[in-house]
Formats: structure tokens, sequence, C-alpha cells
């Protein structure tokens, strides 16, 4: 026990290192080396983290080096109450004057449990990209990235204060910026990862001043209840007592400040908008990265800096509103795509905003359950998605459209309308997907469920706006998860006519000339399915926790029950027969309006969506995403680009001329300068050295080079001295 | 004896010495011809030495010391001279002073 706490700080060296070896040494150039590394080394750090977490759980600690057991307490009613950490291990990093910056690894029950779940959907999403990106050139790429990426969410994780923390959520930007931008020879791809980088950067430089804010307000950083610590509670009541600015107080400031963080990372509304985007991506990146780790990073966030968030109850109910908002926000949008992963991603947004507005009611502990439990179901619906994809790609008619179209290619097999029927095509894939389409759902036993209604509980009890509106959008949840799994699994498979994406960024003449030439091609034919084993494998290991996660913190008085609020120190939640009860219903209700929809919709691919014959309207509103990209791109864009123009017009109007100007002043005064050179400066040495060279060849006519005419200049020379001192000294 | 021969007398032998040497080393034209004048003009300096000291210092053993001396050191110039003279002979194969002025400017 005391190993797995002493050596923490090893579970993100791990990836660390094979996200260095597989960069720096030769492994680079042997795709299957690296891949294996990178996932053994991740298997290693899954181990640490499980012990760290059965050493956590059994209530070790480590206190100056000495392993002693912290005393379980089950937290105060009805209000968060800072759990004491189990390792802290610090270290000087910079000396700022009088204080010290230090730098370490916080480990807690949060944490603990972070680490474990991060460590166990890497591994599973590193198995799976082994088979998936098995065919990609880039493979070795791929892995260091994931690796690297891995090693900053773990760090994160642990990080003791808000600098490193935010070192680490940066390092995942940049991860994240790489792997979206992975395919790069797509435009789009390019582009994604430039708006996912941007957008998410709004949040991030308002996250910084928020620390920064805090820095000047509390002299430090470190998370830690003692003195020194940001939560210290003297420390949190003067900052909650005293107005800053905007008449919030500091606690509220800073609160908000660092909220901003989490709306970039994790796609609140208003700047959810890469997230969708992001799925560009090769499809375990949107698993590992959009969906289960660093998108969750920004509720961790908010998790870890809880104590200032309800200093200040402002604060919180900005955060259910925004969370709240989200979650219904996205869910209605996610009813109107098309693409399989755009919907999971919608999807995402919306369960980010169930935690988010869990966080905002004060359920603290529902919202770290609904993180772990999301995690698994949707990492394990992204890897489904892939790996029906994968499937679809290697179809007669989407390999025809890849001769000419690569991109094309890939979006038609993300089209659901373009699938159907591949319940008995692909059983694996069908079934693992259906345990986190029952997740996600939230029908009781899978994880989904038990998560989902701990935060419904918690909004019930607080704040009823909110608890009727996570409501609706778990209704909503229920209806396109349906869709999208009856569209894909059952009726009959449509991919052999497909609606084939139309590449905004492919040249058009070429396009007609290759379709018909391939349309000829008569080399391949057949429908021919195949699921990879190294690709079932993890997509059975997260069916698995998708169906028992739940059991983590089963809301009974069983010996097993409230495992997770214990782990955390808080109080325990009770079932309420009445709220989950009722979300039930409206988890069936959802499911049974899907099914109802779609039971006979799509008989080809070329049909209209039901919804949309219904209400056009409203599905073109749905489907084009409530066009925010649009109005980004109308008043944001349009205002950079203006800017821009205007700057650039400036450029040219005042700095160009200036500088035009200044270099035909500096040609004229080179000229006049040019002349005084020439007449005066050149022409005296000029006259010096030639009348040295005219002397020369006076002086040279002496050098005859016979001896006996130096002998008689030296006499020469000789009598002369002896004449001068006869005649001018000596007389 | 002592006055037998004159002071001015012994000077004016050395002077013609010298001048007789000098001349030669100016004007012959072959090496071996100048290497002599310049035997002649060290041997004038030496009766210089000796002159002035048997009519002036006649107690210390001076002027000879220094003729010694300048005896021994013409003797070693002698012979790196006419080493040179053979090396300047086999090179240029003359021995001519005017024609060797490899030096000329």
């Amino acid at each position: 026990m005391a190993f797995f706490l002493q050596n923490a700080w090893l579970i993100p060296f791990w990836p660390l290192l094979a996200s260095a070896l597989i960069t720096l040494t030769p492994v680079r150039r042997m795709a299957m080396v690296s891949a294996w590394l990178a996932t053994g080394l991740m298997m290693i750090a899954t181990v640490m983290a499980l012990g760290l977490l059965a050493a956590v759980a059994n209530g070790w600690a480590l206190h100056d080096g000495q392993l002693v057991q912290l005393a379980v307490h089950h937290g105060e009613h009805g209000a968060f109450a800072f759990p004491e950490p189990n390792v802290v291990q610090r270290f000087v990093w910079a000396p700022t004057g009088e204080t010290a910056l230090q730098m370490g690894i916080y480990i807690d029950g949060a944490a603990a449990a972070m680490l474990a779940m991060v460590t166990i959907a890497s591994t599973c999403i590193h198995l799976f990209s082994i088979g998936y990106m098995a065919a990609h050139p880039r493979q070795s790429r791929f892995f260091s990235f994931i690796a690297l990426f891995t090693a900053a969410m773990l760090l994160m994780s642990m990080a003791d204060n808000l600098l490193l923390f935010f070192m680490a959520w940066e390092v995942m930007g940049l991860c994240s910026y790489l792997l979206i931008g992975f395919l790069y020879e797509r435009p789009s791809a390019a582009r994604a990862a430039v708006k996912a980088f941007i957008t998410t950067r709004v949040g991030d430089v308002l996250l910084l001043l928020g620390i920064v804010y805090l820095y000047a307000q509390a002299g430090g950083i470190s998370f830690g209840q003692d003195e020194h610590g940001i939560f210290f509670p003297p420390l949190l009541e003067r900052l909650a007592r005293e107005t800053g600015v905007l008449g919030l107080s500091h606690a509220a400031g800073i609160a908000l400040l660092l909220f901003a963080g989490t709306v970039g990372k994790s796609a609140q509304f208003p700047l959810h908008v890469w997230l969708p985007d992001a799925m560009e991506g090769p499809t375990p990146v949107s698993a590992l990265i959009h969906a289960a780790t660093m998108v969750a990073a920004g509720v961790f966030l908010v998790v870890r800096t809880f104590p200032i968030f309800t200093a200040d109850p402002t604060s919180l109910g900005v955060v259910a509103f925004i969370g709240a908002f989200t979650a219904l926000f996205a869910a209605t949008i996610a009813v109107a795509q098309f693409d399989i992963k755009r919907i999971l991603a919608y999807s995402t947004l919306s369960q980010l905003g169930f935690m988010v507005a869990a966080l905002g009611v004060g359920g603290w502990v529902a919202a770290m359950f609904h993180l772990i439990t999301h995690a698994f179901f949707k990492a394990l619906l992204f890897l489904g998605s892939g790996s029906i994809i994968h499937a679809m790609e290697q179809q007669p008619s989407i390999r025809q459209i890849h001769h000419y179209d690569e991109y094309a290619a890939q979006q038609t097999a993300q089209d659901i309308r373009n699938m159907g029927g591949l319940r008995t095509r692909l059983p694996w894939t069908f079934w693992t997907y259906t345990a986190g389409y029952l997740a996600l759902a939230g029908i009781v036993p899978f994880a989904g469920f038990w998560s989902k209604d701990e935060i419904l509980l918690d909004a019930f009890k607080h704040n009823i706006a909110v608890y009727v509106t996570l409501s609706v959008a778990a209704f909503l949840t229920a209806v396109y998860m349906t869709r999208q799994w009856w569209l894909v699994f059952f009726g009959e498979y449509r991919g052999a006519q497909p609606v084939v994406f139309v590449n905004p960024d492919a040249p058009v003449s070429e396009h007609g000339h290759h379709r018909d030439h391939h349309h000829d091609d008569h080399h391949e034919h057949g429908e021919h399915w195949h699921e990879d084993p190294r690709m079932i494998a993890p997509l059975v290991i997260l069916a698995s926790f998708a169906l028992t996660a739940g059991l983590l913190n089963l809301p009974f008085d069983l010996p097993f029950g409230h495992w997770l609020a214990t782990l955390w120190g808080q109080e325990a939640a009770k079932l309420d027969p009445l709220v989950a009860g009722l979300s039930l219903i409206i988890a069936l209700a959802g499911i049974a309006v899907g099914w109802y929809g779609y039971r006979q919709a799509f008989t080809s691919a070329t049909d209209t969506d039901p919804l949309a014959a219904r209400a056009p309207g409203l599905f073109t509103l749905l489907n084009a995403k409530y066009y925010i990209d649009e109005l980004y791109a109308a008043t944001l864009g349009q205002l950079t680009a203006s800017l821009a123009a205007a700057w650039s017009l400036l450029d040219r109007a005042v700095i160009d001329r200036l500088i035009d100007g200044i270099g035909r002043f500096t040609f004229g005064l080179g000229k006049v300068n040019f002349i005084i050179d020439d007449t005066l400066l050149n022409d005296g040495p000029d006259g010096l050295a030639s009348g040295t060279q005219g002397s020369g060849r006076q002086v040279r006519r002496l050098q005859t080079g016979k001896a006996q005419d130096y002998l008689i200049y030296v006499f020469g020379g000789l009598l002369s001295l002896a004449m001068f001192w006869l005649y001018v000294i000596g007389r | 004896m002592l006055n037998a021969v004159p002071l001015p007398a012994v000077l004016t032998l050395a002077a013609a010495l010298f001048c007789i040497g000098l001349f030669g080393a100016l004007s012959r034209r072959n090496l071996i011809g100048v290497l002599m004048g310049v035997e002649l003009m060290l041997n004038a300096v030496n009766i210089n030495l000796v002159a002035f000291w048997r009519y002036f210092e006649a107690r210390y053993i001076t002027g000879q010391t220094f003729a010694i001396f300048i005896i021994a050191v013409a003797a070693a110039e002698a012979a790196v001279g006419l080493a040179m003279v053979i090396a300047v002979y086999r090179h240029y194969v003359t021995v001519q002073a005017d024609e060797i002025d490899r030096l000329r400017g």
C-alpha cells in the first residue's frame, strides 16, 4: 500500500515515457512496436492507479512519509465536506521573494478515482487504436500524442496547485489540437483543430486571469485547507465578504473566471462550438479526449475548486444555469443530426451540461459519479461508432467514393442514413453499443441510470427549474439515442445506395470524371463485414463498466453501497423512489417516442427524416445547430475580419507610407553623403595613396639587389653620421 | 723605441689599409675579392686597436684582447663567407657580385 502512495507520481510518468521514447528514439519508425510500447506502459500506469485507488479507498495516507490510517468520515448533512488528502508531496519550484511557489502532487479520493478512470479508459482506447490505426502511415505519431495527452491528464488530476493544473490543462489542449488535426491533409480537419484551439483559448485566458486573481487575493494557489492552502476557511470567508469588481465578491469573481475555463474546456454554451467539429480527429481521439477525459477536465476543475464556488452562491447559480441550458440545448441539436459521431458529440455536450448543472446545485458527488460513469459509456459508444465506421469504410459503395475523395468517403461512412441492419452484421459491436446506449438513456441497472438519477435528485432537492430542464434533456437523450441505435442497427442495410457527402473542399471538375471512371471498376463487389478482435476487446471491457459502474455508488445502505461517497468523504445520497421512478419513466418514454417515430423511417438512405416531414422548419433549425456557427461567423468572425481589414488599410495607408517616406528620406541623405564622400573623402585618401605609390616607385630604384651598393649606402650613412658628429655635435 | 715610430704614422697606415680594403670590398666584382677586402678592413681596425693600446693604456691589455677576438671572429667570418660563396656559386653558377641581384625591388 505504501508503495502505491509513495510512487503515485510515477503514474503520469509512464505515458510520458512512452511519448518520449516514441518521439525521440528510432522506435518511431516501427509502428507496431510504438503502439504496443505505449499500450504496455499505459497498462503499468493502470495497475499503479488501481493500487493507489485501493490504498486510498482503505483510508491509508502518507503523513511525513509515514503510513497512517485516516478516520472515515461521512460528511456533514447537506453540505460539501472538504476531504482530507491522502498524499501531498511538494517541492520548492520557484522562490518568489519571501514565499516560494511549490509544485507537487495532491491525492485525495477524487484524484484517485480520476486517475483510475483515466488510466482504464486510456488503456482501452490505446488497445482499440492498435486495430483502428493499423493501416495509417503516421501510427507512431498518433500513439506518441495520445500517450502525451494521457500523461497530461493524469498530471492534471493529481496536481497540487492551480498553476501545475493549468500547465497540464494546456498540454492537453495542445494534444487535442494536434490530434483533431491529425489527418491534416484534410482542410476541414485543419480548420477544426484551429477552431478548437482558439475557442478553448478564450476560456483558458479567463481561467488564467482567475488564477492570477486568486493568487493576488490569497497569496498562494496550492490546494489544501491549511493556512497556506486556498481553501483555508478564514480566507474563503474573507473572499466572500469583500467586494471586488462589478459588485461581485472576490470569491464569486474568482469562481466565475475559473468557471470560464470550464466553459471552454468542457464545451459549455456559448463556447461549445468546437467540440462537434473536433470529431474530425480519428475516432479513438474522439473517444479518449473529446468524450471521456479532456472535456471532463473542466468539470474536474470545478470539483477541485469547489470550496471557492460554495463560498459565494452567486457563482453556483451561474454554473447551474449554464449547465442546465447546455444539457437541453445540445440534446435538441442531437435529435436532428445524421453524422453518428456528431450525435455522440452533442450528447457529450449535453451530458457535460448535466455534470456542470449538478455542481451548480451542489451535487459534488453526483457530478463526479456521472463524470466517471459517463467516461466509460461514452468512450464505449465512440469506440463502437469507430468500429461501425471502420466496417462501413470497407463496403464497396464507400470504397468507390474513397477512390476519388477519401474525406467524402469517411463522411459518407459516418452517416446513419447509410447504415441500417448492422445488428446481424456486426454482432459484437451491436451488443456492446446497446450497453452504452442503455447506460446513456438511463435505464436501470446500467451505470448512467444511477449517476443521472443522483444528479436529478440533487436538482430536485435544490432547484426545481434545473430539475425540469434536465428531465427534458434526459427525455431527449433517450429519443436521439433510440433514433441513432434504431437507424444504425435495425431495418435494412441502406449503404448500397448511400447519400454521398459532398466535400466542399474537393475540386468539382475532377469529381465527375473520377466517379465515372470507377463506376466501371468491377474488381470489388459484395459486402464484406469484419470486426477486428483488437477493437472488440476494449468494447467488451468498457461495456462491462457501462453495465456495472453504477455499483460504485449505489444509493442503498448495502455493504458496498455509497462506495464513492465514502471514498470522497461525503454524505451519501439516499434513493428517492419518486425521482428515480420519474427518471426511469422519462427514459422509457423517450425510448418509446424514438422507437415509434423511427420504427419505419428510412427504407432507403435518401428518405426524409420523420421529424423533418412533420416540422421542417424546426428540423432545419436543429440540423443547422441553431445557426450558432453562422452567428459567430457573422459577428465575431466578421468583427475579426473587418478589424483585420481595417488594420490592413491602416497598414497600407499610414505605416507603409511612413516606411516608404523614411526610405526615400534615407535615400536622399545617402545621395548627399555620396557627393561629399566622393569629392572630399575619396579624393584625399586617393591622392595620398597614389603619392605613396609614386614615391615607392622612385624609392624602389635604390633597391638594386647588389650587395656592394648596400655597402656603399652603409658607408655613405656612416660618413654622413660622422660628419654630423664632427661638425654639428662635436664642435 | 717607443717614439721611433710616432702614433700618427701608425694610424695613417691603418687608415690606408682600411681604405684599400673598403675599395676592394666595394669595387671587386668577384665575391672572393670582396671577402679579401673585408679582411683587410678588419686588420686595419686591429692595427688601430693595438696602436691606441700601446700609446695610451699600456698597463692594461685591453687592446690586444680585442684584437685577438677580432682575429678569431674574422676567421669564423671567412669560413662562413667562403662557404656562402661556394653555395652561391652552386646556385647561380657565378661568383660575380653584380650578377647576383635577386633582392632588387
